[in-house]
């Protein structure tokens, strides 16, 4: 098995950057998610590594060898594509076999690889229908089965689950996790969905307009995003506009961080609604603020609290435990603290 | 009781409408079957004067007209002529479509305008040019066979060309084919496995299509087909020979019907072929029809 190198990948649509010099090491045996909204190239770099777009600049490596040039059919990989792409003329058990037998494998070696994939992928007995006669996910994981056929050194996935309903998704995504973690197979798995990302791959590279914004593992993505946009992109966050004085920024009666490099007047302060604490009446440290709303999402529930920063009314969701959430009615004055440790501020 | 009435209501709605459609299914087909029952009268009949229907039936026509080595010669030659005519033109519209779709499609518009030039231009026109052009460049073709099917596949490629494009449309080949690449199979690999066999409507369509316009096909066949004698040459001139022997015409009337059960014939097959799919005609019509699977 080996990993991908992609060196200042660069692909130009007109006057369009799609892809803005980006490098990624891919590490043998990890699956990395690319994570972006729709047109930040995630999808473009994809197809670089596939072949089916010729990068304007840059390299792409697979295992030691440059396959910048090469064509798709002859780069070491799989590939699993958001419309299943089955082969409706073909059989299950015929469309996984089609990889081998493009490479005239002897009919024996595919006879019983093909049996082996079926049993992985769960679709022995599905094995001689149509695609027009299976599930949506018995789709996906056919076209599963049928990428890792010949026994590619890279998957790439491309926005596999986003044709499936919301149950069927995530049974699949732990499935093709699983598969990709028994095969032990490099694997580069496009999503815009950042729950999907997080639960599936060991690491997360945060695509913008062309570029990478982060590549960390979920948990650091998660904790500490470190430009503002994976900050806005991943998780849901507060985002409060504070003022800065003395190179300090923060909510007085609250937290209070260095202000970040580069700001003038202004930062945007990310936080997350589990890291806010609520206190009833006058107990606890922190800002005044009004429970403007609750509402219940079953283990948390979020509190819209209305306070005050600067003159300015700020609004900060904060998730707090049903069952302490309880005792908070709507309209109550409360204190709001966050601390300082989870939160990261940006420059306007 | 509401529902009651309601459903009385569409009941005789559904009455009207039903006699409606019948008349209408009815008229049709009188409009499209009588000429061909009278066709079919004649070719059975000793003389037809003032009746409604033919004084005396007879085999004789038939017979002659199946013995007629002239008219085997003109069937053969049509025939081969039309299956030529369709084999050339997918052989030559299936890559060219795929290649446009796949890899280059600003061979598209050339392609589309090439497409278009056999409705814009009579068909007398075009076969001049081909003459003028032909006796310039290889006049040793001139009023043979292999001249007359390169004219023929020219002006019945549109036909091709629109199903077979549709049919792709209608498969999402492009999706398809990046798909058999990824898989490692080659460009011969994927038009023969993946393409052909997914297209396969269109294709029979096409084929079907452009071998009736080749078959059924006169003014180019006159002018470049000199010294050959294709059906609609041998029933051209059956006509214009007025005072020929008695029969002459209803020869031709069994030879009209025979034209027919060709086309027919290939046409049910056609039907068979395709039967649960639509076929369409226009490109990018049906392209979504993958997607709705679940």
């Amino acid at each position: 098995m080996s990993g991908v190198t992609l060196v200042g990948v660069t692909k130009m649509y007109g006057q369009v950057k799609a892809l803005d010099h980006v490098s990624i090491d891919v590490q043998s045996g990890e699956l990395l998610a690319l994570l972006g909204p729709s047109g930040c190239g995630k999808t473009t770099l994809l197809r670089c590594v596939a072949g089916l777009e010729r990068p304007d600049r840059g390299t792409v490596e697979i295992g030691s060898s440059d396959v910048t040039e090469a064509p798709t059919r002859s780069r070491p990989i799989g590939m699993v594509f958001q419309s299943y792409a089955l082969f409706p003329n073909l059989t299950v058990r015929q469309n996984i076999a089609f990889p081998l037998e493009v490479r005239h494998k002897p009919r024996k070696e595919i006879k019983s690889r093909v049996g082996e994939l079926l049993e992985l992928v769960h679709l022995t007995e599905q094995a001689d229908r149509y695609p027009k006669q299976i599930s949506g996910g018995q789709a996906q994981r056919c076209a599963l089965g049928r990428a890792l056929a010949p026994n590619p050194e890279v998957l790439l996935l491309d926005e596999p689950l986003s044709a499936l309903d919301a149950l069927v998704r995530g049974r699949l995504r732990d499935e093709i996790r699983r598969i990709q973690q028994l095969v032990g197979i490099t694997a580069i798995y496009v999503t815009h969905d950042q729950s999907e990302a997080m639960a599936i791959a060991d690491r997360v590279a945060v695509m913008n307009a062309g570029r990478v914004e982060q590549i960390a593992s979920p948990a650091d993505l998660y904790e500490m995003p470190t430009t503002q946009f994976s900050a806005k992109f991943v998780g849901s966050r507060n985002a409060v506009e504070l003022a800065v004085r003395d190179g300090r920024v923060g909510i007085p009666g609250s937290f209070q961080i260095d202000a970040p490099a580069g700001s003038n007047g202004h930062a945007l302060a990310f936080f997350r609604p589990e890291d806010v604490q609520v206190s009833r009446g006058d107990a606890g440290s922190g800002m005044d603020a009004r429970v403007e709303m609750k509402i219940f999402l079953g283990a948390t529930t979020r509190l819209h609290l209305i306070g005050e920063a600067d003159g300015q009314p700020i609004e900060i969701f904060g998730d707090l435990p049903s069952r302490q959430a309880r005792l908070i009615e709507q309209g109550e004055m409360v204190r709001v603290d966050v601390d300082p440790d989870h939160v990261q501020a940006f420059p306007t | 009781m509401a529902v009651e009435i309601g459903r009385t209501q569409s009941r005789a709605g559904g009455r009207v409408g039903r006699a409606g459609r019948n008349l209408f299914f009815g008229a049709a087909l009188v409009y499209f079957c009588l000429p061909m029952v009278a066709v079919l009268l004649y070719s059975f009949a000793t003389r037809w004067t003032a009746h409604v229907l033919p004084d005396g039936y007879t085999l004789e026509w038939w017979q002659a007209t199946i013995a007629d080595p002239r008219i085997q010669s003109a069937f053969s030659t049509s025939i081969s002529l039309a299956t030529l005519t369709a084999l050339i033109d997918i052989a030559v519209v299936v890559p060219a479509a795929y290649w446009s779709r796949v890899r280059n499609a600003r061979i598209r518009h050339v392609v589309e305008v090439a497409a278009a030039v056999p409705f814009a231009l009579p068909y007398v026109v075009i076969a001049f040019g081909l003459m003028q052009f032909s006796g310039v460049v290889a006049p040793q073709f001139q009023g043979t066979f292999p001249l007359l099917v390169a004219g023929h596949a020219a002006i019945a490629f549109p036909f091709v060309y629109w199903a077979v494009d549709g049919a792709m449309a209608a498969a999402s080949i492009e999706r398809l084919s990046e798909t058999a690449e990824a898989c490692g199979a080659s460009p011969i690999q994927i038009v023969r496995r993946i393409v052909i066999p997914n297209i396969s409507p269109g294709l029979v369509t096409g084929g079907l299509l452009s071998f009736a316009a080749s078959f059924g096909e006169f003014a180019m066949a006159q002018i470049i087909g000199r010294g050959l004698d294709t059906v609609p040459l041998w029933s051209a001139e059956m006509i214009r020979s007025y005072s020929d022997t008695a029969g002459s015409y209803n020869r031709l009337a069994a030879v009209t019907l025979l034209t027919f059960a060709v086309l027919f014939v290939l046409s049910a097959v056609v039907v068979y072929w395709n039967r649960g799919q639509t076929v369409r005609l226009l490109p990018g019509a049906g392209a979504s029809t993958q997607g709705d699977r679940r």
